[in-house]
């Protein structure tokens, strides 16, 4: 028999959670939405029912058009190089290396410990045009000097690499832990086979490691569109705009210009952007996943 | 037909190549992902008038550590640093409370509507952090919480991705256990607490660490609700002294930046092996 106590016991357990996930997760969601559909300004303090106007005013701006094209340009160059890097490093890592094999790996994981903030600057000062180390070492290969965070076709190249660094180490990690259970007498049938490595790395550990690629797609699809440290502290959106991402824009207008109507409405747009490239993204991964097996 | 082991250095070696090519590699982009933190090292120890060299020197020739101390002069970082510890404990240990009770009735309980409350959980879990900030600004606004450490903790205090690890954990635990207990007349509260918790150590542990790292790197949502350098963080003290110094004084603000990363990235290579671990674990499992 189940007391009473046993009964409500759970509900009672899951309160604490509860008030604190529909209060900061649903409650937000819900009212992102209703608040999108109301003018609410500086101008208009108390929010005013306009239907879809901030949705119609957005699409006709060209420059959200520009902060979307950069925001997608963002993500998707940002997302195949960090992975490759951290699967070519996961696979090197995974070979016999002796204790270098620990620093190795330090050394490739440690800016997954420091903050966006602090990588930001780390950067800005790589890449200054006058005294930066990068200019001075490309100088010696005879590159003329490039102005980096200032140029309009330089700013957004020189923010994917930060981002870069910044991350691959902690998707080489997933796929090294993906790689760590992989069965090991597949490959020694395979060797039996005469395959060799890079058969063994196509025919085996690819399509093995198709369930962690899906885990890291997803976790750098979200990643990468919440993009915002590194552009308010490398270039504040500039210059011209080429710079400027969804979350940063969504920032200037709820915080900056104090606009929460428009600020919403773009909030809704970022969420069903990021939805609609994560299923694009798993439909196509699930098809190449049944065409290995 | 010849076998052949199943590594890369067997296949370098049928290129001719061999293990020495593969630390090569290696060792090369290793150096390149350490050069930007050892160049703002030297940067943060160097004199102002050695960092303006036509070649760049990576040892400072005059090594110095007045531009740390010209640093707490300038901005509060020590108290910066101070509030960056009480906001992430404040976040971790309410964590530690909310998470377990949870994770306990899905891993052990059995009740009406379970799936569906799972699901919102998980719900959390997947959303884009920066997805909530406008409306959640509003809220903090309403409740008359702007500006205070508090502010910065509240949407944090419950976490889907700790109630998913510790769930996992909670259900490998065997259920003679449970009954074992129940003999021994320990159950629901004390259960979790004296049985279910030290069995799920590692996770938790994996989680603290995840949890720890993530909030210390927080910027969008201190830097909204936060007004005042009394209640800053690191992070967004270093923003506002970039700002306020405006450049040019490259010393100094590195010596910043430096600041703002060693205390994690000291626990991180003295306890190297369980932050490793850690992320590999929880970044599978989740």
């Amino acid at each position: 028999m189940r007391t009473v106590n046993q009964r409500i016991s759970p509900y009672l357990y899951l309160i604490p959670s509860l008030i604190l996930l529909v209060a900061f997760t649903y409650y937000p969601i819900l009212s992102s939405v209703y608040i999108s559909l109301h003018e609410w300004n500086l101008f208009t303090p108390e929010p005013k029912f306009v239907g879809f106007e901030n949705y119609t005013i957005l699409f006709g701006d060209p420059l959200f058009w520009r902060v979307a094209r950069n925001t997608l340009v963002y993500v998707a160059v940002t997302i195949p190089i960090t992975m490759a890097m951290a699967l070519i490093m996961a696979i090197l890592l995974n070979e016999r290396l002796g204790w270098l094999r620990n620093a190795y790996r330090v050394a490739a994981f440690y800016p997954t410990m420091i903050p966006m903030a602090a990588a930001a600057m780390l950067w800005v000062w790589l890449l200054n045009p006058g005294i930066g180390l990068i200019n001075h070492y490309l100088a010696s290969f005879g590159v003329p000097r490039i102005e980096w965070l200032y140029n309009m076709d330089w700013a957004l190249p020189a923010i994917m690499m930060t981002a870069i660094w910044k991350n691959f180490g902690y998707f080489m990690l997933i796929y090294l832990a993906g790689l760590q259970n992989l069965p090991g007498e597949l490959y020694e049938a395979a060797s039996l086979e005469g395959a060799g490595f890079l058969h063994k790395v196509r025919l085996i550990t690819l399509p093995l490691l198709a369930p962690t690629t899906v885990f890291v797609v997803v976790v750098g699809i979200i990643t990468s569109f919440n993009v915002f440290d590194l552009v308010h502290l490398m270039t504040q959106g500039g210059p011209g705009n080429r710079t400027n991402v969804l979350v940063y824009y969504i920032y200037q207008h709820a915080f900056r210009f104090a606009d929460y109507g428009m600020g919403s409405a773009l909030t809704v747009v970022f969420v069903v952007m990021i939805l609609a490239v994560i299923l694009v993204l798993m439909r196509l991964l699930e098809r190449r996943t049944h065409y290995e097996v | 037909m010849r076998s052949r082991p199943a590594t890369f250095s067997a296949a370098l070696h049928r290129l001719g190549l061999n293990r020495l090519l593969l630390h090569m590699i290696l060792l090369i982009v290793s150096t390149i992902t350490a050069a930007p933190y050892f160049w703002a090292l030297s940067t943060s120890l160097k004199l102002r008038r050695d960092v303006f060299t036509p070649v760049p020197q990576w040892i400072p020739p005059n090594p110095t550590l007045q531009n740390y101390v010209d640093l707490f002069y300038m901005a509060p970082f020590g108290l910066f640093l101070v509030n960056t510890i009480l906001v992430v404990s404040g976040i971790l240990v309410i964590q530690l409370i909310t998470a377990p009770l949870a994770a306990y009735v899905f891993a052990r309980l059995r009740f009406a509507g379970s799936g569906f409350l799972f699901g919102l959980f998980l719900v959390q879990m997947m959303m884009p952090i920066h997805a909530v900030v406008v409306p959640n600004y509003l809220t903090i606004n309403a409740m008359g919480l702007l500006d205070t450490r508090l502010a910065m903790m509240l949407p944090f205090w419950a976490s889907g991705y700790a109630v998913f690890l510790l769930r996992q954990a909670f259900r490998q635990v065997p259920r003679d256990f449970e009954d074992a207990a129940l003999i021994d007349g320990c159950s629901g509260l004390r259960f979790l607490w004296h049985v279910l918790l030290p069995l799920a150590k590692p996770t938790v542990i994996a989680f603290s660490l995840i949890s720890v790292v993530t909030h210390w790197n927080d910027f969008l949502w201190p830097l909204i609700v936060t007004d005042s350098p009394a209640v800053r963080t690191l992070t967004i003290g270093l923003a506002m002294f970039v700002q306020q110094e405006s450049g040019a004084d490259w010393p100094v603000l590195m010596a910043g930046t430096i600041f703002v990363t060693l205390p994690l990235l000291l626990l991180f290579l003295v306890y190297q092996r369980k932050f490793i671990e850690s992320f590999m674990y929880a970044g599978l499992k989740g």
